[in-house]
C-alpha cells in the first residue's frame, strides 16, 4: 500500500484549461478541500467540502422583511417592498428585487398582509422581469377577517444574468388600502444551479 | 384620483370585472418607484385605451 500526498490533483489534460477541474488544499490549509475548474497552476472555485459538508462558492439566497407599508390602489398591481434586508449572500437583493447571478432553479416565497379588508379579493403574485405571472394565491374572501395575510412559494427558473422576481399584491376594495408590514418577509435561495 | 377611477370617468362602459386577474383585460401596475400607477396591458375588445391627456 501507498500513499499519494499532494496538495493539488489536476484532472483533465484537455488544452483547454476550463475543461480541466483541479482539487485542491489552499496554500494556507483551513481545513477545507476545494474543487476548481482549470489547471493546477491556476484553478477557480466552484466550490469546497468542510466537516459540514459540501458549500458551492456562490449560492444566491437572500431574505427581507418589510419595515414600512405600501399603498395599494384599487385593482392595481402594486410591488410590495421589502426594504429591510436579514441576508443577502451575493449582493444580488435590492430595491424589493432579486436578481441572482448564477442561472439555475430557485425557491422564492413571499408573505403579505394588508389592512382593513373584508368580503374582498385581496391577492399575492410574484412578479418576474416586472410582469404578471398569471400565478397567485388569495386571501381575505372570508366574512369578518379584517387582516388577511397570504403567502406563496414558486420554485422558478432564473437566468443568472437579466431574471428578476418582485412580490405584487392586488385588492378590491373601491379605495386605496395600505399593506401591514408585521413580520412579512420575502426570501429566495438557490436549490439548484443550471 | 386614482388611475382606476380616472379610467371609469372616461370609459364609463367599464366596469371592475374588466380590471380582475386572468379574466379581465386591463392589467393597472404600480411598481412602487414613485412613479405612480399606469396601464400595464390594455386588451379590451371594444374600448380603446385613454390617452393621457384623457387621463390627466
Amino acid at each position: 500500500m501507498s500513499t499519494v500526498k499532494s496538495k493539488k490533483l489536476q484532472v483533465g489534460t484537455d488544452a483547454t484549461s476550463s475543461n480541466n477541474f483541479t482539487i485542491y488544499q489552499p496554500s494556507t490549509p483551513d481545513g477545507t478541500l476545494r474543487i476548481g475548474v482549470g489547471n493546477a497552476d491556476s484553478p477557480t472555485e466552484v466550490g469546497r467540502f468542510t466537516s459540514a459538508g459540501y458549500k458551492p462558492a456562490t449560492a444566491p439566497a437572500f431574505e427581507a422583511k418589510s419595515n414600512s407599508n405600501t399603498s395599494v390602489p384599487h385593482a392595481t398591481w402594486t410591488k410590495v417592498e421589502y426594504n429591510n434586508e436579514l441576508r443577502d449572500t451575493t449582493g444580488d437583493y435590492s430595491s424589493s428585487r432579486f436578481t441572482p447571478t448564477v442561472a439555475g432553479y430557485y425557491i422564492i416565497t413571499a408573505t403579505a398582509c394588508i389592512g382593513a379588508l373584508s368580503d374582498q379579493t385581496f391577492l399575492l403574485s410574484l412578479y418576474k422581469n416586472s410582469s404578471y405571472t398569471h400565478s397567485y394565491v388569495a386571501g381575505g374572501f372570508k366574512s369578518g377577517v379584517l387582516d388577511p395575510a397570504t403567502s406563496m412559494s414558486l420554485v422558478v427558473y432564473m437566468n443568472g444574468t437579466t431574471d428578476y422576481y418582485e412580490a405584487y399584491v392586488y385588492q378590491t376594495s373601491g379605495v386605496t388600502k395600505t399593506t401591514i408590514n408585521y413580520g412579512i418577509t420575502f426570501s429566495g435561495s438557490l436549490i439548484q444551479q443550471a | 384620483m386614482a388611475l382606476y377611477d380616472k379610467i371609469l370617468a372616461v370609459r364609463p362602459t367599464l366596469t371592475q370585472d374588466d380590471f380582475l386577474p386572468d379574466t379581465g383585460t386591463i392589467v393597472l401596475q404600480n411598481d412602487s418607484d414613485g412613479k405612480g400607477d399606469y396601464i400595464k396591458e390594455w386588451n379590451h375588445p371594444t374600448e380603446t385605451q385613454p390617452t393621457s391627456e384623457e387621463l390627466a
